[in-house]
């Protein structure tokens, strides 16, 4: 993001990155939907999912969703720990596991503070949201961006000033799950609460 | 204010029983190593009967321990992609090639030792200390690069690590020790002094164990949300048990006074203390790993 001011028309890599405009979001589950059906997410795993809270006493309360896939972070801990470099970052940004590589071991999944892998139940290896890069690469939107009822979701290039995204994060406060953990991550949000990402159940305490 | 999940799902277990087993296991190996070198490496005459159990420890516990990460990989087959794809970076690699030297060097460590070849026994000594140090430090290493959790993502893990195997493995050559030498050996009987002088040296290792363990808490009690979320589940939550009670007060304090105090000190106490211990540092490693995991992300 901290790039240095370039002229427009210099041709920039592509990076790509998502942006959830929570304003937006209903929490209505279709970006979950969607993910499982295009990827053959199999049951009890989700490569995306919603987070749902609720904040204070009746009539002063309020709900807030927060959708969650893999941020596809600039600096991902999942690929430094790999052994067999099985995790790679694509030039475009996008994180991804090669399924003839991994071979299970969980290291990743040890490493990533966003807990956005699993190992697939009868594959054996680990999987995660690629913001559906095979359909990036044939032109398409991701699915959960395509299947979203109130556009809530953007999904492109932010080096092109041009993109919908790219001018979408320029003009609006934007936030990252955890950016402190310097993973860089490019999943941001606008309208992100801070208590619907640290809100946890810590089994045994109190 | 009041703040209800409504709506979560609970990501799958990283590592398990089977990782925490397998740093017990080279924890075990590398502290035994340590101490066989004692005699044949540094000179020191008096643990010349703890070199060949030290040894014969070493090299059967390193090559049982990869089988645990055999059971914990998900496609056990493709186990040779570790020594054909390399990350540099990721310290399961360096782990695949100390995982083979050290064994090896181990093993010619041995076969110069019960052949009565000093010189070259002392070599093997010298090149083995630091490949044991780093067998077992790598492992410190896989769990402080795990970023995510705040109990492992502290540079004084590899150094914990180590000293509790040097902890460990002083007690399995104890237990050990009294074993070959008391119950199944006719003629010799163990010699108590050693005991004693192992003993001693068991119990100022538990203390500087139990000052890296403080220093840990210490940090975590004031650090970030999460450090703090998982001291809590610690010496509060649902590792109260395995943590206060069994590793540190069973496993190390207990011990201690066992150890140190002269009244108390005999064969027997001694060898319920090196039992004790090895328990203690087997629950630390369960702590470590499977306690490290149990505070969810988000």
């Amino acid at each position: 993001m901290s790039q240095p001011v370039r002229p427009k028309s210099e041709k920039r890599p592509v990076r790509y990155a998502m942006l959830f405009d929570l304003r937006k979001c209903i929490g209505c589950h279709a970006c979950v939907l969607a993910c499982k059906s295009e990827n053959d997410v199999p049951l009890g795993v989700w490569r995306s999912w919603i987070k749902r809270i609720e904040k204070g006493h009746y009539p002063a309360a309020r709900e807030f969703v927060l959708p969650i896939v893999c941020n596809n972070c600039d600096n991902p801990v999942c690929v430094t720990v790999c052994p067999v470099g099985a995790s790679i970052k694509r030039p475009d940004g996008i994180v991804y596991i090669d399924p003839h590589r991994c071979i299970g071991c969980r290291y990743c999944m040890a490493a990533c503070p966003y807990g956005v892998r699993y190992i697939h139940p009868t594959r054996k290896i680990a999987e995660k949201c690629y913001w559906c890069h095979h359909r990036v690469d044939a032109g398409l939107d991701p699915a959960c961006v395509e299947a979203c009822p109130t556009g809530a979701i953007l999904f492109g290039d932010l080096n092109d000033p041009d993109s919908p995204i790219a001018k979408a994060v320029a003009r609006n406060p934007v936030q990252s799950i955890k950016a402190d953990m310097g993973t860089r991550p490019y999943t941001f949000y606008i309208g992100l609460d801070r208590d619907v990402v640290e809100a946890k159940k810590v089994e045994g305490n109190e | 204010m009041n703040i209800q999940i409504l709506q979560n799902i609970v990501p799958q277990e990283a590592f398990g029983l089977n990782i925490a087993i397998y740093f017990y296991l080279t924890g075990l190996s590398a502290g035994s190593f340590i101490l066989s070198t004692l005699a044949y490496g540094f000179g020191i005459k008096m643990f010349k009967p703890l070199g060949k159990i030290g040894v014969v420890m070493a090299t059967f516990l390193l090559v049982l321990a990869p089988a645990f990460l055999l059971l914990h990989l998900g496609f056990p087959i493709r186990f040779w992609h570790l020594f054909v794809y390399l990350n540099p970076a990721s310290p399961i690699t360096w782990g695949t090639f100390l995982l083979i030297l050290y064994p090896i060097n181990c093993i010619i460590y041995g076969y110069f030792m019960f052949r009565d070849k000093p010189k070259q026994t002392r070599i093997f000594a010298f090149i083995g200390i630091p490949l044991a140090i780093l067998v077992h430090g790598y492992t410190g290493f896989i769990v402080a690069v795990g970023k995510a959790r705040a109990l492992w993502n502290t540079a004084l893990m590899p150094v914990l690590f180590l000293v509790s195997a040097i902890v460990s493995g002083i007690a399995l050559v104890i237990i050990v020790y009294l074993v070959v030498f008391g119950v199944f050996s006719k003629n010799k009987k163990p010699d108590f002094q050693l005991v004693e002088k192992l003993a001693t040296i068991l119990a100022w290792a538990i203390v500087l164990d139990l000052f890296l363990v403080g220093s840990d808490l210490i940090v975590l009690a004031v650090s970030h949300s999460e450090a703090q979320e998982v001291l809590q589940v610690l010496i509060r939550g649902k590792f109260f048990v395995p943590f206060v009670i069994i590793e540190n007060l069973l496993g190390k304090v207990f011990p201690f006074f066992l150890l140190v105090i002269p009244k108390f000190r005999n064969i027997f106490t001694i060898t319920l203390a090196s039992i004790l211990v090895m328990i203690g540092i087997f629950f630390m490693r369960y702590v470590v790993v499977v306690g490290g995991e149990s505070v969810p992300l988000m």
